[in-house]
């Protein structure tokens, strides 16, 4: 009997989370980006809009007894050199806002840092050209 | 080509599941993860209409799981290593936001 | 060949920034030259009733954003029959003239035809 090898390509995936940190689709759009890794895929970049930006949030306390999904994600994206963009204007629009942006406003609150990036929507679309698949969380 | 379509939300006082069995195609499947597991519940309309459509339906094994779903044999309880899979496997992704 | 992208837009217009937020992708992606078509069902419908009012809750009225969608080469506009007979609007007779109206069946078709799809 002959031994198949099967060699299963690796495909590029743009994630984008639409949904803020304590909705379960984050979670699972966090659970689904780590199986693509362990897959061995690529993601060539997480794009969080609306409510997502939330995820970027260096100012939301979780409590103890939940997950931590800021933190989760900032370790993720960290550990593996993702590029994790929020978009700026639905970030601006939440108060999610970095040094730059809270300087240029005259708002008090810095909420962003690193790794996160503000950028626009040109970025999503350049990820969706990118992949090979986009996979959309949000809502619920 | 085919989509893999995946909703989240309760089909209870929601439109999104009936809206998504309007428009699936008969090469799509359809994963339900979250509250949209709610729609396994035994003798309620959507899990009728499931049943009468005879597509391919997943659900996410951990939210049928939670809320004590009996998985139907006309469904398949999936990982997110399997959830990874499927959205390989169908062209692209369509998840109901 | 760049990937083509459809936006399906199933909010009422001023269901929160919804309606906003999936038009700014469409507008993002003709400003980029890309090719998007953008689907009105559902709720979505609503955006394209006549005679809105946004300033009686001090809103955006999105209907110049709506019409400007071709000048940003935007054309692939389209809604569900459907979704708009139930909610009481004409199909026919929506604020969006190049809206082309489409049956269940069409919008199968049509999702099928694009690489990648948002619906939100």
């Amino acid at each position: 009997m002959t031994a198949v090898l099967l060699i299963e390509s690796v495909m590029k995936f743009a994630i984008a989370l639409f949904s803020a940190a304590h909705a379960p689709s984050s979670r699972r759009a966090l659970l689904f980006a780590q199986a693509a890794l362990a897959g061995g895929h690529e993601i060539v970049r997480l794009f969080f809009y609306q409510d997502g930006v939330y995820n970027a949030s260096g100012s939301v306390v979780t409590p103890q007894d939940e997950q931590d999904l800021p933190k989760q994600w900032r370790n993720f994206v960290t550990e593996h050199q993702l590029d994790g963009v929020v978009c700026i204007a639905a970030a601006l629009r939440r108060g999610v806002l970095n040094e730059e942006e809270a300087q240029r406003y005259q708002r008090e609150t810095v909420a962003v840092g690193a790794p996160w990036e503000l950028s626009g929507l040109g970025q999503l679309h350049d990820a969706v050209q990118d992949a090979d698949r986009l996979i959309c969380f949000g809502g619920a | 080509m085919s989509t893999l379509h995946v909703l989240s939300h309760s089909p209870f006082g929601d439109e999104r599941l009936s809206s998504c069995l309007r428009v699936i195609g008969a090469n799509d499947a359809l994963l339900l993860s979250g509250d949209a597991a709610y729609a396994l519940q035994p003798g309620t309309a959507p899990f009728s209409a499931l049943h009468a459509r005879n597509l391919k339906l997943f659900v996410l094994a951990e939210d049928a799981q939670a809320r004590a779903l009996q998985v139907p044999d006309w469904a398949e309880a999936i990982d997110y290593p399997a959830f990874v899979e499927l959205s390989i496997h169908y062209d692209k992704v369509n998840s109901w936001l | 060949m760049a990937k083509s992208l459809l936006i399906i837009s199933r909010q009422a217009p001023w269901s929160g920034p919804n309606a906003r937020e999936a038009l700014d992708i469409v507008l993002a992606g003709g400003a980029f030259d890309l090719p998007i078509g953008l689907l009105f069902l559902d709720d979505g419908v609503f955006q394209l009733a006549n005679e809105q009012n946004a300033k009686a809750l001090q809103q955006k009225d999105l209907s110049a954003n709506l019409q400007a969608l071709p000048m940003f080469g935007v054309e692939d506009l389209f809604v569900c029959g459907e979704s708009a007979a139930t909610r009481g609007l004409d199909p026919e007779n929506l604020s969006l003239e190049e809206a082309q109206v489409l049956t269940a069946q069409e919008i199968t078709a049509l999702i099928d035809r694009y690489d990648q799809v948002i619906t939100l």
